[in-house]
Order: C-alpha cells, then structure tokens, then sequence
C-alpha cells in the first residue's frame, strides 16, 4: 500500500508512522474493512424486509378475517418475546432442516434412508448444502422477521392514531377499501409511525453484530480475529492480546452508525410532516 | 405445497451446479494447523494438505472458514464436504462423522502455564484450567479434574490464551503442537509444564459418513502422498519441533 | 420416547439454565435501576459537566450492542488482571462471569433506564413542584414527595419493557465469558444439545418457551405493582402487555 506513495512523501513518514500504516492496510485488515458490506448488507436487506412484513402483519391484525388477524398477533407477540439472537440462530437451521424435510419426503428412496439411518439429512439427495452467500440471504430474512414484529407493532398503533374522519370521507368520496387503505390510511399512518421505525431500525442496525453466530466472516469476527494474541511469525505481526482496542473500534463504528441513522430519521421525519402542523405527538 | 417442494427442490438444483466443486472447513484460528496469513487468506499445514490430496484426487476444491464450536454441525448440514482443522479421529466423534485416513500422527496434548510455575499433576487441586469447548481436552479435563479444579470452556483456543496471559487461568491443556508454537511465539512467557497426555488418535480429515466414495478419494491421495514422501515434507515444514521422524514414509 | 416424554425430558433439562439466565437479569437489575436515578437526574442536571458526562454514557451504552460491549469489557477487564485484581486479590470475583456478566448488563440497562425516567422526569408538572418548595421543603423532601412518585406511575410501562428486553439480551451473555464448568445458561445449553444431536426444533423451542414463560412472568408481576401504584387513581386501566424496547 504505502509502495503507491510518491518518494517524497513515503520518505516523509517516520519509520514508525509508516509501519502503522503498513500494518493496518496488510491483506488482513483490508478484508475486515471489506467485510462491512455483509453488515450493511444484511442492515439494509433486514430493514427491506422488517418493514413489508411490518406493513403486512399490522395491516391483518387491524383488518384482516379473524384466523389472519389471530396469526398476525400470534407472530407479533411471540417473536417479540424470545430473545432476538435466539430466533436468530434458530431461524436459518430450521428453516434449512424443513426445506429438507420436505425435499426428502419426494426424493428420498427405501435404501438411500437406511443408507443415513436415521440421521440428519435423512438421505444425502435431500442435502441442502448452505454457504455463505445463502446464509446472509437467510440472515437478512431472519432479521426481517424478528424486527418485523416490532415494526408490524409500530405500525399498527400508527394506523390506528391515523384520523377516522380522514378515513370516512375517503369512503365518502367512493373509495374502495382497497383504495382508502393504499391511498389515504397507508400514506397517513408515516407521519405516526416514524418515530418507532426509527426505533426499530436503530434496534435491527445494533442486531446486526449477530452475524458472525450465522458463520458470516462479517465485520465483528474480522475483528476478533485481528485482535486476538498472535503467536506464529507466519500468521503476521506477533503481538499480545488486543482485542478491547478492536472492540473499542467496533463500538465506535455502531455508535457512528446509530448517530448517523437518528439524523437521517430526523430528516425525513421533518420531511414528512411538512403541512401537517398538528402533528406533534409521536405515536408508539 | 407441491409448488413449495418443487420450488426447494429447483433451488437444490441450482445449489447441486456449484456442488461439482468439494467444499473443505477450517478453523483458520490454530497455528500452525490452519490460520489466517498477512495477506487475508487461509493457510497452514491443513490447507497444504488438503490442497494436495485435491490435486492428486481431481477435485476442484475451495475452503470455507468456520467456528470450531459448529464445525461438525455443519459439516453435517452440508456446508462444506470435509473438515482439515487439526481434529484427532476420535471414538466419539466417530458417531456422528467418519474420518479419513491420518495424516498427521498421534499428537498428544500438553499443558502450558506461565513460565516458571510448577504443577503436582498427581495431586492437581484447587486449579483453574482452561481448553477449548467440545474438544478431546475438554472431555479429558472433565473425567479426570473435575471435583478438585475449576474447568472452563472457552468458545476459540486463543481466548484461553489470552485469559492464560493474564492471568485468570492457570494452566490449558491442549494440542501440544500448537501449544509448542504458542510457547515459541511468547518470548518466555509461556512454557510447557508436566507430562503430555496421549489422548485422541492421529490428525485426520472429518467426513460425512454417507460420503463414502469422496473418503475412497481422499484415502487413496493419502497413500500416495504418503509413498512418496510428500505428506513428511509437509509435516517437516509446519512442525520442525516434532521429533521421530519418518512418520509414513515407508521405511 | 413418546413425543410427549421427549418435550417434558428436555424442559427439566433446560429448567437450572434457565436460573443462570434468571440470575442474571435479578442480579443487575436493581443495581441498573438505582445507578440509572442518579444518572437520569444527572442527564437532567443545569451543571454542564454532569449533564454532559450523563448524556455521553447514555449515548454510548444505548448507541452500540450489547454483544460487542460484552466482548470489549471482558477483555477490558482481562487486561487489568495482572496489574490490578491479582495485587488486591479481588481476580476470583472479578473475572467470574456470574459477577462480570450482571456487572455488565447493569452497565446496559442504567443507560437504557435512565433514558426512560429522564423521559418522565420532564413530565413533573412545574406547578407542584413550585408549590412544594412554597410550603418549605426542602430538595429531598420535594423529590421524594413530589417528583418521584409522579416519575415512577409515568415510566413503570417502559421500565417493565426494559426489564423483559435485559432479561432476554442474558442470552449473549456465554457468547462472550467462559463456561465454568456446567454453569450453563439456556442458549449455551441448547447449543451444545444441539451440537450432538443436530435437533434444532426441540432444543432451540423449548429455550424459547422458556424465555416467553418468564417473560409473560415480568409483565404480570411488574403489572401487579402498577396496578397498586396506581390505586389511588379511580378508573385507571391495567398496564397493557406490550413487548417494545424504547430507543428514544
């Protein structure tokens, strides 16, 4: 790295500051700064899907029939009851156990089951072999799921603080249902339901350090690994334990990360609320 | 439902496409048997080793870094096809996996403490040890310490390292050869103590035990690269401390 | 084994890990709750310095996850073994993760708590407490008479949410410290079932139903002391059951 300097300036660093600099632009380093793309990733992708499936279970829970209603509130409260890292962990193994499950029931033959005799995969055709793009995929989707609940939360408590005369005129005007949803109840309910998606996002961004329980070499494992005593000349720089000034990094990312979203929040929030000057109470 | 099956069913299909390449787990955290190089890739003996045996067999092979505590789950869900993380062929993890031929011979394990303590391993009481969880150590420590010391479990080998260094432990038992190599790496700080332990067998690759035709393909690259001198050469570079050589080359 | 004898097997084994997950949430709880009184009054201090220094830690704690501050204060901790816990001979206590684990979940939920009774700290009406220091009182008589009672009625429905979310973060705890020997908490134990056996739906969901059961538990006990809070406020409605963590 410090070979693209110009001379006068490589000569211009000091043996030390030049060292520095090697060490944290060696192979390693930059694969951990290269590893925050699997947070990001998973933060944006988790947050896509928290939010739809947010909209989707407030939407059955405030208006669906009555066995969509009880499973929309059934999701709602039990995930949101169980840890999130517990479900975390839960979520993709079940998920790839049942996938399966239901591959061996069509594939599997009489010799192949007593070939694994009763282990899991219950025969080698039904294997569904998981690598790490597939777990980020799931991770996303697990987050999605666990924060969904929260924001189904969120947002079914907006879509009730939304104005009932609102809603009677637009029917008033001939709407449909569909219609007064989609064009007047939906595009209301932001305006209450920023406040705690901001929550819930900020809650999901902080989740995202789970990702390296799913085997995802994300930016927390890169670190632990950096950071740990290193022994063997051929591993790299020997050096003693380091590892709280690497989490200290990693704290002081998450805290710029959650600094960064509040203003953003912030932004939209004033943004939304444009014309509305009596909206002032924010609904949770 | 039947949509849902055929749709699982394509996206094993697709899986299956990439399934042409073997899949091979590693720890990429156990000096010298795999780690992490300078430049952001896997190395090590196991790596060597298993770069080899792919070679010889005609497998296109990639590796795939894993925790150790999840390293036979997953062997088991099929996220990689072997395991070369320095696992001892072992009576219990026979029940779940099958392993292949040795390639490295038995390695006992040893205990290290700060330099200069000394231990009563006979008598050993009122001692904090350390190892790593689900380990053969862990298992060793637990049936023959347990009523009189503290054991803890430490989730990867460097952490009980470093609560070693600082003194929350007081002895780890653990593989000697990467303990060997902890103890040259710490500047005199660290030194092995008392009497190895031979427990586990030799190193091998872990193997689902359905998968018997990938274990014929390793075996037989085993044997070759162990007629020929190639697996010696290996073991020679990554361990020059172990002594007793020849360890297969035929004699 | 019937399926029946094979759920009820698996939650008596998962019933002493559970106590490790209650233990810690009972240990730092009540120390978070007291140290948070200080800090919410300190958030709402006019002193520059305290005001500052409070609003920083809020920040900091709440800010980043509690995985990762798990990991750095361990370590932390480690690092000052030799220099300072060994020579006081507190290390056994220090470095335990039965001290060490609360010690740092407390650290957690004072910042959380404390943002959430500043929050109902800015709701005691002026007029009262005016009122109060025009009768004589002095400053810990009008907290205790007036500010107080008014705060804790305002936060106790997102203090309770507070006490089930840090009772469920006691899940990261052995992601982090050392097992001592089979002191294992419901997740540890799950996992390692799980390592053996490969059954993902018993282990995992039964640890579940244990942190749903004890979760409800909370909601109902913490319900019970609102509703004698409130007592003396005729048609007062029951706390509602809510699962929410406050951020802001």
């Amino acid at each position: 790295m410090l070979d693209l300097l110009p001379p006068w300036l490589r000569d211009g660093i000091g043996d030390d500051v030049a060292f520095w600099i090697g060490y944290l632009t060696n192979g390693k380093h930059l694969a951990w700064y290269a590893s925050l793309q699997f947070t990001l990733f998973a933060a944006v992708f988790g947050g896509l899907i928290a939010l739809l499936l947010g909209l989707g279970a407030a939407a059955l829970r405030n208006s669906g029939p009555l066995p969509l209603r009880l499973l929309a509130t059934g999701y709602i409260n039990i995930v949101r009851g169980v840890p999130d890292v517990l479900f975390f962990i839960f979520f993709p193994l079940a998920f790839e156990q049942g996938i399966e499950w239901l591959v061996s029931t069509q594939v599997c033959t009489r010799e192949t089951l007593a070939l694994n005799a009763g282990q899991w995969p219950p025969c080698d055709a039904a294997n569904w072999r998981l690598t790490s793009p597939e777990y980020l995929v799931l991770a996303c989707v697990s987050l999605g799921i666990v924060y969904g609940a929260f924001a189904a939360n969120v947002v079914s408590g907006a879509l009730r603080s939304v104005p009932l005369g609102q809603l009677e005129a637009a029917r008033a005007y001939g709407m449909s249902r569909a219609q007064v949803l989609w064009r007047v109840h939906i595009r209301q309910m932001w305006v209450y339901a920023l406040p705690g998606l901001s929550n819930v996002w900020l809650l999901l961004i902080k989740a995202t350090s789970l990702l390296s329980l799913l085997q995802i070499l994300d930016f927390v494992s890169w670190a632990q690994r950096l950071g740990a005593a290193n022994f063997s000349r051929s591993a790299g720089l020997v050096h003693p334990d380091w590892r709280w000034q690497y989490y200290l990094v990693l704290l002081l990312f998450y805290i710029l990360l959650t600094w960064l979203s509040e203003k953003a929040f912030a932004a939209i929030s004033r943004r939304v609320r444009r014309g509305m000057p009596l909206v002032g109470q924010e609904a949770m | 439902m039947r949509m849902f099956v055929l749709a699982a069913a394509a996206v094993l299909a697709l899986t299956g496409v990439a399934a042409a390449q073997t899949r091979l787990g590693s720890e990429g955290a156990y000096p010298p048997y795999n780690f992490i190089d300078e430049a952001g890739n896997l190395a090590g003996f196991d790596i060597d080793v298993g770069n080899e045996i792919c070679e010889r067999a005609g497998l296109e092979c990639v590796w795939v870094v894993n925790e150790w505590d999840t390293i036979i789950p997953n062997l088991l869900a099929g996220n990689y096809d072997a395991i070369l993380a320095g696992m001892s062929d072992t009576e219990e993890r026979r029940k779940t996996i099958t392993f292949s031929q040795t390639y490295f011979p038995p390695d006992p394990s040893a205990y290290v403490a700060l330099a200069g303590k000394t231990f009563d391993f006979a008598n050993l009481s009122g001692q904090r040890i350390g190892a790593q969880g689900a380990t053969i150590q862990a298992a060793h420590l637990e049936a023959t310490y347990k009523d009189t010391n503290t054991l803890l479990t430490y989730e990867t080998p460097d952490q009980a390292l470093a609560d070693l260094n600082a003194g929350n432990i007081d002895l780890i038992l653990a593989d000697k050869s990467y303990l060997q190599e902890a103890v040259a790496g710490s500047s005199g700080t660290l030194a092995l103590t008392g009497d190895e332990v031979e427990i586990g067998g030799g190193v091998a690759a872990g193997l689902r035990q359905a998968d018997t035709e990938l274990q014929a393909k390793f075996d037989a690259a085993l044997t070759a690269m162990k007629a020929d001198g190639a697996l010696d050469a290996m073991i020679s570079a990554y361990f020059p401390e172990r002594e007793g050589g020849p360890f297969f080359l035929p004699e | 084994m019937s399926f029946l004898e094979t759920l009820l097997a698996e939650i008596e084994i998962l019933a002493v890990p559970a106590l490790y997950n209650i233990y810690f949430a009972a240990a730092a709880i009540p120390v978070g709750f007291v140290f948070a009184i200080f800090l919410a009054l300190g958030k709402g201090s006019p002193n520059w310095l305290i005001n500052r220094l409070s609003r920083g830690y809020i920040y900091f704690f709440r800010g980043s996850p509690f995985f990762i501050q798990l990991f750095a204060f361990y370590a932390l901790m480690l690092s000052f073994n030799l220099s300072t816990w060994k020579p006081l001979g507190i290390d056994w206590l220090v470095l335990h993760p039965l001290f060490l684990g609360p010690a740092i979940l407390a650290l957690n939920t004072t910042a959380y708590t404390a943002e959430i009774l500043h929050g109902a700290l800015t709701t005691v009406p002026r007029g009262e407490v005016e009122a109060a220091r025009a009768y004589g009182m002095s400053w810990g008589q009008r907290f205790r008479r007036i500010v107080w009672p008014h705060l804790i009625r305002i936060a106790w429905p997102a203090y309770t949410n507070e006490v089930v979310f840090l009772f469920h973060a006691t899940a990261l705890v052995y992601f982090t410290l050392p097992v001592i020997g089979t002191q294992q908490d419901l997740m540890n134990k799950a996992g390692q079932m799980f390592q053996r056996d490969y059954n993902v739906f018993l282990h995992y969901s039964v640890a579940a139903l244990y942190f749903l059961v004890i979760s409800l538990a909370i909601f109902w006990v913490f319900g019970l002391i609102y509703a004698r809070l409130m007592r003396h406020m005729p048609g007062a409605r029951p706390m509602q059951f809510s699962f929410k963590r406050l951020f802001r």
